[in-house]
């Protein structure tokens, strides 16, 4: 199973915690939508690519 | 091959990235369907708002009692969508029945 | 198959509405749970309670983290750990609004 976490702003430790467990023996990517000019192109791309997208705070 | 999506937006500060996925999906021949729930509706008065409506390809809803809790008159549709959009959280689980990928906002 | 779909509530102001939301996708035939997260909500009042009580008699759940809304309002209590175990069983995962 493969995971996308992408993240709307920097993850805490509650988050982040989540994330390891969550994450725990599957393949993971991420994306940081918290950046000025997101490359929504390639976001799009790792979405399809996913199995299970997760969008944290 | 694009894959159809499905968004589903509560937090009223997102529109730049429901507006930069949802473009950047429908340029790669997908279908997408935006659902705005609680204070995400707040997001109706932005101008993107009609845009996003406009964009082919792209089916916009809104939580109608969202809508009504965020300080709205139901009666006054959002400009770029139409009565019938105006709608329950029924649209949330067509996302997720109908739809090959999700995103939250 | 239907699908399991848990709300995470990190907004004192979000908690009702992911409740609101979960049971709308509890009647579309889908395991709806919530998680009150890091955030402490007032008692519910009549309509709130009974949202959680339409939640349970569906087979859903609403949890959290915090002891006083376990107390105030019978929720269930999770730590962070056994959320996390409890996400990885999920098909849709809803961090909902914004944190406090």
């Amino acid at each position: 199973m493969k995971i996308l976490h992408a993240y709307r702003s920097a993850p805490d430790a509650t988050t982040k915690k989540l994330v390891e467990i969550v994450s725990e023996g599957r393949e993971t990517e991420s994306f940081d939508l918290n950046v000025a000019n997101p490359d929504y192109s390639k976001l799009v791309d790792m979405i399809f690519a996913a199995d299970q997208t997760i969008c944290w705070w | 091959m694009a894959k159809s999506l499905g968004i589903f937006v509560s937090n009223p500060n997102q529109m730049r990235h429901v507006m930069g996925v949802t473009k950047a999906a429908v340029a790669k021949g997908s279908k997408v369907k935006v659902f705005f729930s609680w204070w995400g509706t707040k997001l109706t008065t932005t101008p993107e708002f009609p845009e996003l409506c406009a964009i082919p390809n792209v089916d916009v809803s809104i939580c109608a009692d969202s809508y009504k809790q965020s300080g709205f008159d139901v009666n006054v549709v959002p400009k770029g969508l139409t009565p019938e959009k105006m709608a329950t959280q029924a649209q949330h689980g067509a996302i997720i029945e109908d739809y090959e990928c999700y995103l939250t906002l | 198959m239907s699908k399991k779909v848990c709300f995470i509530s990190r907004h004192p102001d979000y908690v009702h509405d992911a409740m609101r939301s979960a049971l709308g996708l509890a009647v579309e035939n889908m395991y709806a749970y919530c998680t009150v997260l890091d955030a402490t909500v007032p008692a519910f009042n009549d309509y709130h309670r009974e949202n959680l009580e339409w939640i349970r008699d569906m087979e859903g759940e609403v949890y959290s983290n915090i002891d006083a809304n376990v107390e105030t309002n019978e929720l269930v209590k999770i730590s962070i750990e056994e959320l996390g175990q409890k996400l990885r069983e999920m098909d849709i995962i809803v961090p909902y609004g914004i944190v406090s």
